[in-house]
C-alpha cells in the first residue's frame, strides 16, 4: 500500500524505496530487547544523536538511564531479569514464556529531585538536557554523569517542565516549556548569565511539547500547548504563527524537511499538518480514520501520548493510553501509514519481566494496571528501522526488524 | 626667698589642717593617701575621673581607652576579654566547635542583675494594690475592696483623657461663655466670651441606704486611721480649743467635706443624744464614742476672740442666719477653698445640712448581702418600749396594702366601670380589625394564646369591592416600557428565555410581557396557589428580569450587536429538552470552531509579530528580522542603513566582486522580489534570489524563484568570506 502512494508524495522516501519495491513490510515488529531498571513509569525516551546507538530513558524514579539496546549475549539477560523484578510496579506473577533479552544499562544519571519528563540529546552526543518536576533544566555531561548547568534561576517558577529541546547553531540554545505556560530559551554557551535569552509567554495554558525546525533550514520553534494551539515562532522572520487545534496539543513531531508537522491532540486524533498553509494533510486515529478498524480505534483523551514520524516519514507511530484488554498488562503501539492513513500495525507492548498487571488500587481492590505507552522514539540514522517505547510499566521495549 | 616645702612638712601641715582637734596620738591619714584632700588646686592633667566606686573612669588610649570595657572590667577576672581577630576566610565560623554563646548576663553588673531579678517578680498591677499600696490613706479606706477593683483611673477616664477631657471638666462640646474669674470678676473682660469646657455635673448616685440614720445625715463612720486625724490636726493649726473639737487618735474625724471647719456640724451631730447605754445594736454606731460633747469654757475670758475667728472662717455656718450676697459668699468660699461641694444643681446645701458621704457602692452592696450581719440580740431581751395600744391605730396585722387589695380584686375594668356607673365607650378592640394572620403573628410573638379572635373587619369608610381590590393590585404591578417588553419577548423566542425550568412561571412571565407590550388587554388571572403578595412580588421579579433587555438607543445601539441573535442555528437545533436554563455560552473563537469542524487552514491560522531577542537570532544563526532592529544596534549597521542596498547586504550575501556585483544583485533583487516577497522582509527568499543571480552571472532575469527551504541553494553555493559574517554579526560567540 505504501508503494502505490510513494510516487506522488511530497515526502522524500528515496532511501527506503528499495525495501518498498521488494514488497516487504519492513516495519520493525520484533522486540529486540527490553530495558529494565526503572523503578517507576518511564516518561521520556530518546535515542542518542545519529547514529542512535544508545537510548536515554527518563523515569519517574528521578533518574535518567543510558542503555545500549543491543543485548550483550542471550545468557546474560536471564540473570538480570530476576534482579529487576523487585520494582514496586511489577508484581511477580507467572513469568512469561519467552523473555525478551535485555539491553545493557550503561549509566544512571541521578540529580533530579522529581520525575524526569523530557530529554534531549545534543547533536554532538557529548551533552544532553533533561527536565522534569523540579522546575529546572539540567544540562548533563554524558561521560562524567554530572550536570554542567542547571537552568533554574528565574526559570519556570511554577509547575513542571514538560519539554526540553536543543536548538540553535551547534545546539547553543536550550528551549524548555512547562506548566507555567511559558517557553523559555536558555543560552548554553553563556556561563555567567542565568537568565533566559527570551521568554515566550503567548500560551494561555501549559506547554506540553516543543519542536525545533531541523538543521539550518529554519530557525523556528514550535510549541504545543494545552490551550489547543501550536505556536510557531519564526525567529528569522519575527513571525508568530498560531494554529488552532480542537484539543489540547500533546505531541509535536517535525518532519525532517520541516515542511510538515505531526500534531497529536487530545481529541483522539493525530494530524499531519502542512506548515506552510496550516492545512491538515492527513488524520490518523480516532474514528475519522478510514482504516476499517472501527471497533478498537485509537483514542487519546486524557494522557499525554507521544506520536512520532518513523522510518523516514513512512509511518506514524503513536503510543496508547488505554492498553489492550485482557492482555496481561499489555500496552499497545499503533502505527499508521503516513500517506494513506491506514493502520499498519498494532503491536503489543508487554508489561515486562514479571508481567505484573495487578495492583491494589486505592479502594483496596485488585485491578488491572494499564500499561500506558506514553513515549515513543524512533531511531534516526544508523542501519535498520528501530524504535523504542516506554510507559507505565517502567520497561522500555525496543522494536527492530526481524 | 621662697623654697619648695618638703613633703614631710606638707603632710604635717596637712594633718594639722585636716584634724586640728587632735591633740593626742596620731591623726588618721586622709582616706586616700593618693588624693590630696585639702582642696588645693590640681592641674587638669592630673585630675582623674572616678566613678562612684572610686574606679578610674578614663584610661589612656593604650590601656583601654574610655572606661575600658564595662566599667573597667576589661581584663579583670570576671570581665570582658578582648578576643583576637580570627579571619573567617581560613577559619570558618561554622566550623568552630560550638562557639561560646554570650549571654546578656555576661555584660551585667550586680546592679543590672538585681534589676533583672526585680523585673521577674510577679505582683499585682498597681491599680489593684489593695494591700501594701503606697497610695494615700484616703483611698486605702476601702481596705480589702481594693483587691477586687482597680483604684485610680478607670478605663473610661483614661479614654476621656485621651480625647482631651480633663479632671473637673464636664463632658460635651465646649461652651462659649464669659470667663469666670472667680475672685475678681468685676472689671476685667466684661464683654469677652471664650470657649470653655462645659460645667461638670456630678453624677447623682443613689446610694443604697443601709443604716437607720435620718435622710441626708451621714453620721460618723467607724474608726478612723490615725494618719488622717493627724493630718487633720495639722490643718487645724494651733488654736486653743483644739481639745474641744479634736478627739485625738481614737476620736471621730471631721467630715471630709471641703476644707472648712464645720464645727457646728459636729455639734449638731452630737446633739442627737445617743448614749452608749441605749445602743441600737447597729455596728455603725461607735460604742466607744464619748457621748455628747459639752463645751466647757476652760479659759476665763478671752474666749470670744477665738470664737470670732472661727466664725469668720466660715460665715455660711454661722448659727444665726445672715444675708450674705452670693458674690461675697463665693469670694469668701473661694478664699477658704475651692473644694466646697455644691449640690448637683449648683447650690450650696441648705443651712444646717451636710452632704452625705457617698459610701462606696460596691462595698455597701457586699455588706448588705449579709456578710457582716448585725450582732444577735441577746436572748430574753425585751425592749423597754412598748408599742402603743392597737386602739390608737388600726391593727398592723389587718393592714393590707393597696397593691394587695388591687391584686385580690376580681373586677376587670368593665366591671369597675359598671360599679362606678360609667358608660361603655363605643370602641372596638384592635383585634376586631386585624387580619387573622396578623393575630397569629402577635400570638406567636407574645407567646400568648388567649388573644381574642381577629375579626378582620374593614371599616365602612375603607371597604372596597373585590374589583377595586383587584384594580388596586394591578395598579401596583410595575410598568415596563413597551420597547423593552417587546425586546424581552423577542429574546424569549430565541430560546434564552428565563424560567425555562418552570413552564407556568414562564407563561406568566410571557403574559406579563405581552400586557406591558400592549399585545394583550389584561393580565392573566392570578393563579390560585399564589397569594396577592406573592403574585405582586413575582411581577416585580419579572420586571427586573425584563428590564435587562431594554434596547439600546442611538449611538450605543449602532455599536453593538446582540450575540445570541447571530447564532439562530444553535437555538433551533439546541436541546429543547434541556431542563436547566444556562447562561448563553461565550462566543466561540471562530478558529476553534473551525478546528473542531476540521477546516484547518486560514481559518485556524493567525499570524502576529514576534520579537526575538538579538541573542536568540544570533544563536539561531539568523539575522534579526527587520522589525526587531534595535536602536542600540552597533554603529556599522547604522551606517549601512544609509546605503540604498545596505539592507540587502546585511543578509550576508554581499558578493566579493566589487560594486558592479552589488549593482547586479540589486537589479536582480528587484526582479526577484516576486518570488522572495520583498527584499526587506523576506530574508530567505531574498537570499535565494541573490544566490540564483550569482549563479546565473547576473545578466539573466530569474523567471520564478521557487522557495525551497529544505534545499537552500544559497548555502550550498558560494559562501562569502568569513569576514563578511564577522562584520555583520559582530563579535564571535566565544567571548560570551
Amino acid at each position: 500500500m505504501a508503494q502505490s502512494c510513494n510516487r506522488n508524495t511530497p515526502v522524500q522516501m528515496d532511501v527506503y524505496d528499495n525495501n518498498a519495491f521488494n514488497g516487504k513490510d519492513d516495519f520493525p515488529r520484533k522486540i529486540l530487547s527490553q530495558l529494565l531498571g526503572s523503578n517507576g513509569p518511564v516518561h521520556a525516551v530518546t535515542y542518542s544523536a545519529s547514529p542512535g546507538t544508545y537510548i536515554l530513558t527518563g523515569s519517574a524514579d528521578r533518574s535518567i538511564r543510558l542503555y545500549n539496546p543491543i543485548p550483550a549475549s542471550p545468557s546474560s539477560s536471564t540473570t538480570t531479569t530476576t534482579t529487576s523484578s523487585t520494582t514496586f510496579i511489577t508484581k511477580p506473577s507467572q513469568a512469561p514464556s519467552t523473555t525478551p533479552p535485555q539491553g545493557r544499562l550503561i549509566q544512571t544519571y541521578t540529580s533530579h529531585g522529581y520525575e524526569v519528563l523530557s530529554l534531549s540529546v545534543s547533536s554532538s552526543n557529548a551533552t544532553f538536557a533533561s527536565s522534569g518536576g523540579d522546575r529546572a533544566v539540567f544540562l548533563w555531561d554524558v561521560s562524567t554523569a554530572t550536570t554542567i548547568r542547571r537552568f533554574s534561576n528565574q526559570g519556570h517558577t511554577t509547575g513542571r517542565i514538560n519539554s526540553v529541546i536543543f536548538a540553535g547553531v551547534d545546539d547553543s540554545l536550550l528551549i524548555s516549556g512547562g506548566h507555567d505556560t511559558t517557553v523559555r530559551i536558555w543560552d548554553v554557551r553563556s556561563q555567567s548569565s542565568s537568565r533566559p535569552v527570551q521568554v515566550l509567554g503567548e500560551a494561555k495554558d501549559g506547554i506540553t511539547s516543543l519542536a525545533v525546525s531541523p538543521g539550518g533550514a529554519g530557525a523556528e520553534v514550535l510549541a504545543g500547548s494545552v490551550d489547543g494551539r501550536v505556536r510557531t515562532y519564526d525567529v528569522r522572520m519575527g513571525r508568530l504563527v498560531t494554529d488552532v487545534f480542537p484539543g489540547a496539543v500533546t505531541s509535536l513531531c517535525l518532519a525532517r524537511d520541516g515542511k510538515t508537522v505531526l500534531v497529536g491532540s487530545l481529541d483522539s486524533k493525530i494530524r499531519l499538518m502542512d506548515r506552510s498553509n496550516g492545512q491538515c494533510l492527513r488524520t490518523y486515529g480516532g474514528d475519522g480514520n478510514a482504516n476499517g478498524d472501527a471497533a478498537g480505534g485509537w483514542t487519546n483523551k486524557e494522557i499525554r501520548v507521544q506520536s512520532v514520524l518513523g522510518g523516514g516519514e513512512r509511518w506514524v507511530v503513536a503510543g496508547d493510553e488505554n492498553g489492550a484488554e485482557n492482555s496481561n498488562g499489555e500496552g499497545r503501539v499503533w502505527t499508521w501509514d503516513l500517506l494513506t492513513g491506514k493502520l499498519v500495525a498494532k503491536l503489543g507492548v508487554p508489561w515486562g519481566p514479571g508481567g505484573g498487571k495487578v495492583v491494589v488500587g486505592r479502594d483496596g481492590k485488585e485491578k488491572e494496571r494499564k500499561n500506558v505507552v506514553s513515549c515513543v522514539a524512533w531511531k534516526d540514522g544508523g542501519f535498520g528501522n528501530q524504535f523504542c517505547v516506554g510507559g507505565t510499566s517502567g520497561v522500555v521495549t525496543v522494536y527492530g526488524e526481524a | 626667698m621662697s623654697y619648695k616645702r618638703s613633703r614631710a612638712t606638707f603632710e604635717a601641715d596637712l594633718t594639722a589642717q585636716q584634724s586640728p582637734y587632735v591633740f593626742f596620738g596620731t591623726p588618721l591619714p586622709p582616706r586616700d593617701p593618693e588624693v590630696r584632700d585639702d582642696g588645693s588646686y590640681v592641674p587638669i592633667w592630673k585630675q582623674e575621673v572616678r566613678d562612684e566606686r572610686g574606679r578610674k573612669r578614663l584610661h589612656g588610649a593604650f590601656t583601654g581607652g574610655f572606661s575600658a570595657g564595662y566599667f573597667n572590667t576589661v581584663g579583670s577576672k570576671e570581665g570582658w576579654t578582648p578576643s583576637t581577630f580570627v579571619s573567617s576566610r581560613t577559619n570558618r565560623h561554622k566550623d568552630t566547635p560550638k562557639a561560646v554563646q554570650q549571654r546578656p548576663e555576661d555584660f551585667m553588673d550586680e546592679e543590672d542583675l538585681a534589676d533583672a531579678e526585680e523585673a521577674k517578680k510577679i505582683q499585682t498591677n498597681a491599680a489593684f494594690a489593695g494591700l501594701g499600696s503606697t497610695a494615700n490613706d484616703a483611698t486605702r479606706a476601702s481596705g480589702l475592696m481594693g483587691l477586687f477593683r482597680p483604684q485610680g483611673e478607670t478605663m473610661g477616664v483614661k479614654l476621656l483623657k485621651k480625647m482631651g477631657w480633663r479632671e473637673g471638666q464636664g463632658i460635651g462640646p465646649k461652651v462659649r461663655r464669659k470667663a469666670r474669674l472667680e475672685l475678681q470678676n468685676d472689671a476685667t473682660a466684661q464683654g469677652e466670651t471664650f470657649l470653655f469646657a462645659p460645667e461638670n455635673v456630678p453624677m447623682i448616685a443613689f446610694v443604697k441606704k443601709t443604716d437607720r440614720k435620718g435622710l441626708g445625715y451621714a453620721g460618723e463612720s467607724g474608726l478612723t486611721p490615725i494618719g488622717r486625724s493627724g493630718s487633720k490636726k495639722g490643718s487645724h493649726g494651733d488654736t486653743d480649743d483644739e481639745d474641744e473639737d479634736d478627739y485625738g487618735a481614737l476620736g471621730r474625724p471631721k467630715l471630709t467635706m471641703g476644707g472648712g471647719r464645720k464645727k457646728e456640724t459636729s455639734k449638731v451631730r452630737g446633739g442627737i443624744g445617743i448614749g452608749i447605754l441605749n445602743d441600737t445594736g447597729s455596728d455603725d454606731e461607735d460604742p466607744y464614742e464619748v457621748g455628747p460633747k459639752i463645751s466647757y469654757n476652760r479659759v476665763i475670758g478671752g474666749d470670744k476672740k477665738k470664737k470670732k475667728a472661727t466664725i469668720a472662717a466660715n460665715p455660711t455656718l454661722q448659727a444665726k442666719p445672715k444675708f450674705i450676697t452670693k458674690k461675697a459668699a463665693s469670694s469668701i468660699l473661694g478664699k477658704v477653698g475651692l473644694g466646697v461641694r455644691k449640690c448637683h444643681d449648683g447650690r450650696l446645701p441648705l443651712d444646717g445640712f451636710v452632704f452625705g458621704k457617698e459610701s462606696d457602692a460596691l462595698t455597701t452592696e457586699i455588706n448588705s448581702e449579709g456578710k457582716y450581719p448585725p450582732p444577735q440580740i441577746p436572748r430574753g431581751w425585751v425592749s423597754s418600749k412598748t408599742p402603743k395600744s392597737e386602739s390608737a391605730r388600726g391593727s398592723p396585722a389587718n393592714y393590707v396594702s393597696t397593691a394587695d387589695v388591687a391584686k385580690a380584686s376580681t373586677l376587670d375594668p368593665k366591671a369597675r366601670a359598671a360599679l362606678l356607673g360609667e358608660k361603655q365607650l363605643p370602641g372596638k378592640s384592635v383585634f376586631d380589625f386585624i387580619s387573622p394572620a396578623s393575630r397569629d403573628r402577635l400570638a406567636a410573638v407574645t407567646g400568648r394564646s388567649d388573644l381574642p379572635q381577629a375579626l378582620g373587619e374593614v371599616p365602612a369608610a375603607y371597604a372596597r369591592s373585590e374589583a377595586e381590590k383587584q384594580q388596586e393590585l394591578l395598579d401596583r404591578v410595575p410598568k415596563l416600557d413597551k420597547e423593552t417588553a417587546i425586546a424581552a419577548i423577542s429574546r424569549g423566542i430565541g430560546g434564552g428565555a428565563p424560567y425555562a425550568e418552570d413552564e407556568e412561571k414562564r407563561a406568566r412571565y410571557r403574559g406579563y410581557l405581552e400586557v406591558q407590550a400592549g399585545f394583550r388587554p389584561q393580565l392573566p388571572p392570578k393563579p390560585a396557589k399564589l397569594t396577592d403578595e406573592e403574585w405582586l412580588r413575582e411581577f416585580h421579579e419579572f420586571f427586573n428580569c425584563a428590564r435587562i433587555f431594554k434596547p439600546m438607543t442611538g449611538f450605543m445601539a449602532s455599536r453593538f450587536t446582540t450575540s445570541s441573535s447571530t447564532k439562530p442555528t444553535a437555538a433551533t437545533t439546541g436541546d429543547t429538552k434541556e431542563v436547566v436554563s444556562r447562561p448563553p455560552p461565550k462566543p466561540e473563537d471562530p478558529a476553534e470552531e473551525a478546528a473542531r469542524l476540521g477546516m484547518f487552514g486560514t481559518m485556524t491560522r493567525s499570524v502576529t509579530d514576534f520579537y526575538p531577542t538579538r541573542l536568540l537570532c544570533k544563536r539561531f544563526g539568523v539575522k534579526p528580522p527587520a522589525h526587531v532592529q534595535p536602536d542600540n544596534y552597533d554603529a556599522t549597521s547604522e551606517k549601512k542603513k544609509d546605503d540604498v542596498w545596505s539592507q540587502f547586504q546585511s543578509y550576508g550575501y554581499q558578493g566579493g566582486g566589487g560594486p558592479g556585483t552589488v549593482e547586479r544583485e540589486l537589479l536582480g533583487l528587484e526582479f526577484g522580489s516576486t518570488g522572495g516577497g520583498g527584499g526587506s522582509t523576506g530574508g530567505g527568499g531574498g537570499s535565494t534570489a541573490m544566490a540564483d543571480l550569482e549563479r546565473g552571472g547576473g545578466t539573466q532575469k530569474p523567471a520564478e524563484v521557487v522557495l525551497d527551504t529544505s534545499r537552500n541553494e544559497a548555502l550550498e553555493g558560494k559562501r562569502p568570506g568569513d569576514e563578511v559574517f564577522k562584520a555583520i554579526f559582530g563579535d564571535s560567540d566565544d567571548d560570551e
